[in-house]
């Protein structure tokens, strides 16, 4: 379905005694996920996980390796291509407009305005209130507004991989377990391959595979159980108390 | 009357599809074209034969006055004075705007002082395109003037637009606002080529609890140039806002200077403004929703111009 072959992402370190020296963001990796399975991809803040998804959707450009979808390389292609082809993304942080309302996008997505067919996609999506239709996607939103706008953008987009990026930031406590329901069941009735970043356990719950990016690479593929002792060792986290004389300390306060 | 020229200006610039119901004055190339009036809506030329007065009567409600304004005639540079008189306690629409198309080397203009006298709680909307075409190479100009005068809790909305094809514009709008009034203004202009365009706006609050707000979108592309000047003087408890944005493309300048100036200390103004590029963020979404990178930035602007 997706194959990540020998992938890199590189940039160049701009600060401190490092400066000049490249770095592996993404760090050689090669895997394949199969169709119709969901995937929860979780570990520390800075590992890579966004900057995989990005470099899956075209955002980020690949430095060395390949990337085949359905058997066709698009290493090469944009991201509007890799749409076409059927890969859907929703964003950590969901982009605001100026002028554009949720039923504008779910029109782009789709290609569809006629109302009825607009509704139908809303009830897909778990939304009740038809009003939301009409609401702009501007900095008015609310976080979990805007992500849930971002969410039903991407399953309208009936793709064959969904990636999502952290769906549950900015979500209660009672929206988690429908929307990781939503997901489920867009897996199973639409044989949807689907890519979820995450630290909320109910996500990894619900995946057929929990892989864990450490460093650029992946540290664990497997079930939750077998993730669980990486999940509550905290050696593997790199945020760490400052030590005086330590020439990589870094602070995250 | 109209010919295929005529309707295509019309529909561009007050939507009309033919001579419009209600009261209307159509002006074609600097004369009188057309006329109506209604039971409540007069309009006459003024006396100096300079343009015209149109004049509402207090209590008309949910009446439209359309006053377009055509221009096709090489070389000509036409200007006109307006006033309205807005009667108390009445809610009306105003549908002006001005289309020119130009056929050769010759330049063409139009100059339109509309000034508006908003009578005692009276609503007025205000609606104004600005529009040229054609293949000539003339330059076309367009140098609106208005001036809004809102006696005690008027309310006027007013909603300028410059959708293309305007070489050279210059725009002054002007308000003073009474008691409890309050102002809404937005406009949009978008330029390209070596268009330049340059709105001063001087929006005085005179009256106690007075209030406005000005919303300005640029679209400025090509090698063209916007200025924007905003100043709201508060002289009253009062609240006002200007919030300005533009977007730049290719080689386009941009100025957007918004002042501030309080005489009163109850006063509360504010202002926002920010130039820059369409937001990298922005072209992603769209992009992973299928959109062609043209695609994108045309329906980012369209919703911008909104």
């Amino acid at each position: 379905m997706l194959e990540l072959k020998d992938l890199y992402f590189s940039v160049t370190e701009t600060d401190g005694t490092n400066g000049g020296r490249k770095r592996d963001i993404i760090d050689g990796l090669n895997f394949t996920f199969e169709p119709g399975k969901f995937y929860a991809i979780t570990g520390p803040n800075g590992s890579g996980k966004t900057t995989l998804a990005k470099l899956i959707m075209g955002i980020n450009p690949v430095s060395a390796g390949a990337i085949r979808f359905k058997g066709r390389d698009i290493t090469g292609l944009t991201i509007t291509e890799r749409a076409k082809a059927g890969i859907a993304y929703s964003f950590q942080q969901p982009a605001r407009f100026k002028g554009i309302t949720f039923r504008d996008l779910l029109s782009m997505a789709t290609g569809i305005e006629e109302e009825a067919k607009l509704l139908d996609l809303l009830r897909r999506v778990g939304i009740c209130s038809l009003s939301f239709l009409d609401k702009a996607v501007d900095a008015k939103l609310s976080g979990g507004e805007i992500k849930k706008i971002e969410l039903a953008t991407t399953i309208a987009r009936n793709p064959k991989l969904a990636i999502y990026d952290e769906p549950d930031t900015g979500i209660d406590l009672w929206t988690i377990g429908p929307m990781v329901n939503l997901l489920k069941r867009e897996q199973t009735e639409h044989r949807t391959t689907t890519i979820v970043i995450s630290h909320n356990r109910a996500f990894l719950k619900a995946a057929d595979v929990v892989l864990m990016v450490n460093r650029g690479k992946f540290a664990y593929v497997g079930n939750l159980d077998g993730a669980l002792p990486m999940l509550t060792d905290l050696s593997i986290c790199n945020f760490k108390p400052c030590r005086e004389g330590e020439e990589d300390a870094r602070c995250f306060r | 009357m109209l010919d295929a020229l005529d309707k295509g200006l019309l529909k561009a610039v007050a939507d009309l599809e033919d001579i419009p119901e209600g009261a209307y004055n159509i002006r074609k190339n600097g004369r009188l074209l057309s006329r109506a009036t209604s039971a409540n809506i007069n309009i006459e030329s003024n006396e100096e034969g300079t343009g015209i007065m149109v004049t509402i009567a207090p209590g008309t409600v949910k009446e439209s006055v359309h006053i377009p304004v055509i221009l096709s005639q090489a070389g000509l540079y036409d200007v006109v004075y307006n006033t309205f008189i807005v009667g108390a306690a009445s809610d009306v629409t105003i549908i002006a705007g001005c289309g020119i198309h130009c056929g050769g080397p010759a330049p063409e203009g139009h100059e339109g002082i509309h000034e508006f006298r908003v009578g005692k709680g009276a609503r007025v909307k205000y609606i104004e395109k600005h529009y040229a075409t054609g293949p000539g190479s003339g330059k076309r100009t367009l140098n609106p003037t208005t001036k809004v005068f809102l006696a005690e809790n008027a309310q006027a909305e007013m909603e300028l637009t410059q959708i293309g094809g305007v070489d050279d514009a210059n725009r002054l709008n002007e308000a003073t606002l009474g008691p409890g009034s309050m102002l809404l203004i937005t406009e949009r202009v978008m330029t390209d080529g070596d268009q330049k365009a340059v709105s001063r706006n001087e929006i005085v609050l005179a009256g106690d609890n007075s209030r406005s707000n000005m919303v300005s979108r640029s679209v400025i592309k090509g090698n063209s140039r916007q200025n924007f000047y905003a100043t709201m003087v508060a002289r009253a408890k009062c609240f006002g806002h200007i919030e300005c944005d533009a977007i730049i493309m290719d080689n386009g300048a941009n100025e957007t200077i918004p002042a501030l100036k309080a005489e009163h200390p109850d006063a509360e103004l504010s202002h926002e403004a920010s130039i820059g590029k369409i937001a990298g963020d922005q072209l992603t979404k769209l992009m992973s929703l299928g959109l062609t990178y043209e695609e994108t930035v045309n329906r980012i602007i369209q919703g911008f111009l909104r």
